[in-house]
């Protein structure tokens, strides 16, 4: 059989759509912003300049990248475990079919098609200290008082902006969880429970290891969003007060566009990009996670 | 199945529809802000279940932009200021629609081989593809700022339709292997034996059983494009923005225009929330990728 360049046989002619984009938005751009972290603007003769390691030196001496990096995983420590914990909770609580629970399930998925940066917007208005509903519960209930504005002082504003997070993407591991509770064979449990296990033991001893692979794939996927997450610290505090809301991506952001610094900035983006991938194909390989 | 007294099942009940409600309430109490006035939503305590509605907002935003031609560009008045939002519904759209189309018709032809074919390297391609998704956005939207300012794409529908379409890559190519993994080999290769072509077998025989699978994906695909925020905001400026980005600009320095925001807002998600119901039995599947199948 004769095979033509173009030929259906061969599998790269089905994937060249695909690798020119690859290519085209992936690897020249990667290239493109090495280059970029070896040069930079210099404002007053308008062109690009060549610094050498400069900007490297400077990433690693810079007290603010490091503020940016703790913060950024401190907000991913957190937001990951609370959403990963309460995603399971509440997946459990609602793996029955009481009174109404498929409706339950199907407005959980809502908050997951809102975007990011309206959800912002939503957690802006609520935990607004003159009229935001969560400023007056918290205030009735005597927690926080209403004049410690919760995006607005230094030690809230991130647990304010988590707040957000955690209300979006939670549902997001419940569905998954969900559906990998409907798909968990029925033969433990009955032997689980002749043998008169309690749900504790029951839930950890069969339920945890069966949906080991299930629970990966989801803290993978959202591992990977919350550690670049930008959307709602840009709508929500733009960094501040101060600097204490700074993750990696809105630092590198400011950095390129709002300070010009595009050599520092694409130094910033380039190191936010190898810490995920360190972290992201660590836990592939740890977790067996297979496509 | 664990056989549960009544109480337990009562309190069960009772339990998941107040966790679902607290996860309702923000969406809930966004709907009241577009539906009121300027001194409802300022009010202390905050008015939650009585105030008088009011289609105001909605006005605003879209009432004078209903008679407008969606055809000529408009262009986006810098600091705020601006409520008419027809043109910017209408740069979301076109922008979800395309980039859903390009990343839907790339991913179904290389989901296919992926899935079909044997070749050397498939498993570092996948991969690749993976590791794509984990990029965080920056690292993209910097150089490619650059990239476009050179080749006069910065500002234009086609630079934002092309990243969005690379956005979604991964998970449309990953869903759409997931997809053409369903369908038994054995159709291809008897169909092979008897002589019919690679193409023929795709178009004929393959493509129409994974159509329901491609609208799953197609749906992802426009939600995330829909609700994407970064790269709209770096890569364009005064000639088209979406809907996020937009509503972002309804914070000005005179205050924020609370009302108008949430009535866009809410209007925006009416799409979403229809497509993301009709998908409902892939949804799961196209979050994980294509890895966690109901």
């Amino acid at each position: 059989m004769k095979l033509g360049v173009l030929s259906a046989d061969r599998p790269l002619v089905w994937m060249l759509p695909l690798i020119a984009m690859l290519v085209a938005f992936t690897i020249i751009p990667l290239f493109y912003n090495i280059w970029l972290s070896f040069h930079e603007y210099a404002p007053f003769k308008r062109r690009l300049e060549f610094v050498g390691w400069e900007n490297w030196r400077l990433l690693f001496s810079d007290v603010r990248m490091w503020e940016a990096l703790w913060t950024t995983m401190f907000y991913f420590g957190v937001v990951l475990t609370v959403e990963l914990v309460l995603g399971m909770a509440i997946a459990l609580l609602l793996d029955a079919e009481e009174f109404g629970f498929g409706v339950l399930r199907t407005v959980l998925t809502m908050t997951l098609v809102v975007p990011p940066a309206i959800v912002g917007m939503m957690f802006l208005l609520i935990e607004d200290p003159e009229f935001g509903v969560l400023t007056f519960v918290l205030d009735s209930l005597g927690i926080l008082d209403k004049s410690t504005p919760i995006l607005a002082t230094g030690s809230t504003a991130l647990w304010g902006v988590m707040l957000a997070d955690i209300w979006q993407w939670t549902p997001f591991m419940v569905l998954i969880f969900l559906a990998g509770l409907r798909s968990l064979p029925p033969e433990p449990y009955e032997a689980a429970m002749l043998d008169g296990a309690s749900p504790v033991m029951t839930f950890r001893r069969i339920t945890l290891p069966l949906m080991s692979k299930v629970i990966a794939v989801a803290v993978l996927i959202r591992g990977i969003d919350v550690f670049r997450m930008f959307d709602y610290v840009f709508v929500m505090t733009s960094g501040g007060p101060g600097t204490s809301t700074y993750t990696l991506s809105l630092y590198s952001w400011q950095q390129t566009f709002s300070f010009i610094k595009w050599g520092y900035g694409a130094t910033l983006s380039l190191f936010t990009l190898v810490i995920i991938l360190v972290i992201a194909n660590l836990f592939i390989w740890l977790a067996k996670v297979r496509w | 199945m664990i056989v549960q007294s009544r109480s337990s099942r009562i309190i069960r009940t009772v339990v998941g529809w107040t966790v679902v409600a607290i996860f309702a309430f923000p969406l809930y109490y966004w709907l009241t802000v577009a539906f009121k006035e300027g001194n409802e939503i300022f009010n202390w305590p905050p008015k939650v279940w009585s105030f008088s509605p009011t289609v105001k907002n909605f006005e605003e935003v879209f009432g004078i932009s209903l008679g407008f031609d969606f055809g000529t560009k408009q262009e986006v008045l810098p600091g705020g200021g601006d409520f008419r939002m027809g043109p910017r519904l209408w740069d979301s759209i076109v922008i979800a629609v395309f980039s859903t189309a390009l990343a839907v018709s790339i991913a179904t032809l290389a989901g296919y081989a992926l899935s079909r074919m044997n070749f050397r390297g498939r498993h570092h391609f996948v991969a690749w593809v993976l590791s794509t998704r984990m990029m965080p956005p920056v690292a993209v939207a910097i150089p490619v700022f650059f990239i476009y300012k050179d080749i006069a794409l910065l500002d234009t529908y086609t630079g934002v339709i092309l990243i969005h379409a690379l956005m979604n890559l991964p998970l449309a190519v990953l869903l759409m292997k997931s997809f053409f993994d369903d369908i038994p080999k054995e159709i291809d290769e008897s169909a092979l034996v008897d002589g019919a072509s690679r193409w023929l077998i795709f178009r004929r025989i393959v493509l129409p059983m994974v159509k329901g699978g491609m609208s799953a994906t197609a749906v992802l695909c426009f939600i995330f494009s829909w609700t994407e925020f970064l790269f709209v905001l770096t890569l364009t400026q005064t000639g088209l923005k979406t809907v996020p980005v937009v509503s972002s600009t309804f914070v000005t320095s005179t205050g924020t225009a609370w009302g108008n925001m949430a009535a866009l807002g809410a209007a925006a998600m009416i799409p979403a929330f229809i497509f993301i119901m009709l998908v409902q039995k892939h949804l799961v599947r196209g979050l994980t990728l294509g890895s966690v199948k109901q």
